[in-house]
């Protein structure tokens, strides 16, 4: 017979080939992969102002949000609501809307991430919630009592959406105010413009241990850190 | 027990590629986000990354100031139909549009450029539809609230998601058999037989160089009928090769005339239909809003205009992932018999990543521009 070949060579074969194959998967993976997860892009823009609730004794109570969403969500979202006068949206008429608002918001840890010392603290139910119709479009107040209220260190929230489908920005000015917070804290915004490489990275480790998945917002995160020594 | 270890080594190959896959698509999230300088609007995410979300999000932006512009000025609808199809070009270049499941379809099959585009674009005509018809019923018609048709966006979602894992299980089935088939004589142990099987398989290569060619019929058979063809390798190879499929002719895959075929067109479009029913959420948005103001008309206009630049990205893409299969596949043919062998483990692994795709979706672990309804 004209061909017959020894053990050796066809084990040599048949690694290159696994080898090949293998190689020619991880392209195509790679490929497929790199080019889907290139830029999810945000559908929702939200303006964002926050409030940092202490009680008399020092300790953090909560978190008050105030989210403006823009324009084109805004309409979206009064979309099929019925109002006693046509294109007058009373608080009475949002408030439906806005239940629906936080009960869905729960699903998504209300995008509001809370660490004190590093520990990650945990939100009660939203209080106090309801919207609000003005030019600037819609918003959406609500509180978000801590679980533990915390007396501590330093305090870290951040806001935003893992899958950036939403974009949190925070307001122009004062976006954060601290509510009867001992005199001697200081606070520091970070918003995601002012990020460099370096913070980029800090994120990285932090938030893959999380186990998190998709958490491509997270660069898009809006910091908040107050230090009270 | 030869036989065991070839399925053993096959499999072993097999979860490799999963697990490379798992691999790469951590990577891809890992990379994009961190690796480049953080920060959106003002372009400080690195390079063309940073330069396609920017873009974006500006497009995006501006189609809400235009569509109420148009409600005075007529001449605005023109800016926002220029807009829309710039921002479908770019923004199909981001997750979701089916630009991975197309593209490994078309990898995975027999499949041509000019079949790609044309699929490429009924998928995108078809995503532009159901958002017309979701808008269209549930707000014009209906006057359903936001919420409600977010969830009806969520539900097709999953079907789609759904659909695509049980299809790329479909393409991993048929795909893997073609490649365990081809693996087998090659893996095959024993002097003798192996002698054979290779005998075989250069009557084949023989065969082929004289224009026929029989590119899905190698190897299946080699083995099962090698007294057959050592008899006939030296005299009358394609005599050889008809007499083998009279026996084997049921277990074979699709032939490329059958794929060319109405059934191939038909085989084609079920997988358009698992990308194709899931709408953008983008287009959703824009339709209702357009409606709100009164110029439903334009919002239409806006998302065929808009899938029109999503089918020319995706297309590209597609061009692209086919281009590489036949560069592929040249590469791997200069050496015969084997070089099918490469070209069935690329096609099991395009079919692996549909699977891989389709249940990551499912499971949430590729939170892929998933619909956030609030």
């Amino acid at each position: 017979m004209t061909v017959s070949m020894d053990p050796g060579v066809r084990r040599d074969d048949r690694r290159s080939f696994s080898r090949a194959i293998l190689g020619l998967c991880a392209l195509l993976l790679a490929f497929v992969s790199g080019i889907t997860t290139a830029a999810a892009h945000p559908h929702v823009f939200v303006a964002a102002r926050s409030e940092l609730l202490y009680a008399t004794d020092g300790t953090i109570t909560g978190v008050r949000h105030a989210w403006t969403f823009d324009d084109m969500f805004s309409t979206y979202a009064l979309q099929g609501l019925a109002t006693k006068t046509p294109g007058v949206y009373t608080r009475e008429d949002l408030a439906p809307l806005a239940q629906t608002n936080v009960e869905s918001l729960q699903e998504y840890k209300f995008f509001t991430f809370a660490k004190a010392n590093g520990k990650k603290e945990h939100f009660n139910e939203p209080v106090d919630y309801y919207l609000e119709k003005t030019d600037a479009g819609l918003t959406l107040h609500f509180t978000l009592p801590f679980k533990t209220p915390v007396k501590t260190k330093q305090l870290a929230l951040e806001v935003f959406d893992p899958s950036y489908f939403i974009d949190f920005s925070l307001e122009k000015t004062d976006p954060i105010k601290l509510v009867g917070a001992p005199a001697s804290c200081t606070m520091g915004i970070q918003r995601p413009s002012d990020g460099g490489a370096a913070k980029a990275q800090t994120m990285n480790e932090d938030t893959f241990m999380n186990g998190e998945n998709s958490n491509f917002g997270a660069m898009f995160a809006n910091k908040v850190t107050v230090d009270c020594p | 027990m030869s036989k065991s270890r070839a399925v053993a080594g096959a499999a072993l190959v097999a979860l490799a590629c999963v697990v490379i896959a798992d691999a790469s698509v951590h990577a891809a999230f890992a990379q994009n986000p961190f690796g480049a300088p953080k920060g959106v609007p003002d372009s400080q995410v690195g390079g063309i990354i940073g330069w396609l979300l920017t873009k974006q999000s500006e497009f995006y932006r501006a189609m809400s100031t235009t569509i109420r512009a148009a409600k005075s000025d007529g001449s605005a609808v023109w800016t926002l139909l220029g807009i829309s199809f710039l921002y479908g070009i770019f923004h199909a270049a981001g997750p979701g549009h089916g630009k991975a499941v197309i593209s490994s379809y078309l990898v995975a099959n027999e499949e041509t450029a000019k079949r790609g585009i044309a699929l490429s674009f009924v998928s995108a005509f078809m995503q532009a539809l159901v958002a017309v018809l979701i808008v269209g019923i549930g707000a014009w018609l209906l006057n359903v609230t936001a919420r409600t048709m977010c969830s009806t966006e969520r539900v097709i979602e999953i079907a789609s998601y759904g659909l695509i894992a049980a299809f790329g299980a479909r393409l991993v089935w048929v795909k893997g058999r073609g490649f365990f088939r081809a693996l087998r004589p090659s893996l095959k142990t024993g002097g003798p037989q192996l002698a054979m099987a290779h005998a075989s398989a250069h009557a084949h290569s023989h065969s082929r160089d004289h224009g026929h060619d029989h590119h899905h019929h190698e190897h299946g058979h080699a083995h099962a009928h090698t007294a057959h063809a050592e008899a006939h390798a030296h005299a009358h190879h394609h005599h050889a090769h008809d007499d083998h499929c009279d026996h084997c002719g049921h277990s074979h895959g699709p032939t490329p005339d059958q794929l060319a075929g109405p059934g191939g067109w038909w085989r084609g479009l079920s997988a358009v239909l698992t990308v194709g029913i899931r709408p953008c959420s983008g287009a959703i948005l824009v339709l209702v809003f357009a409606l709100a103001q009164g110029l439903f008309w334009a919002g239409i206009a806006a998302t065929f205009v808009m899938g029109l630049g999503t089918a020319i990205t995706v297309a590209t893409i597609a061009v692209i992932a086919v281009s590489a299969k036949g560069l592929a596949a040249r590469l791997a043919g200069s050496r015969d018999g084997r070089g099918a062998l490469v070209m069935r483990g690329i096609e099991l692994g395009a079919a692996g990543i549909v699977l891989v795709f389709g249940v990551g979706l499912l499971l949430g672990y590729l939170g892929t521009e998933p619909v956030r309804c609030f």
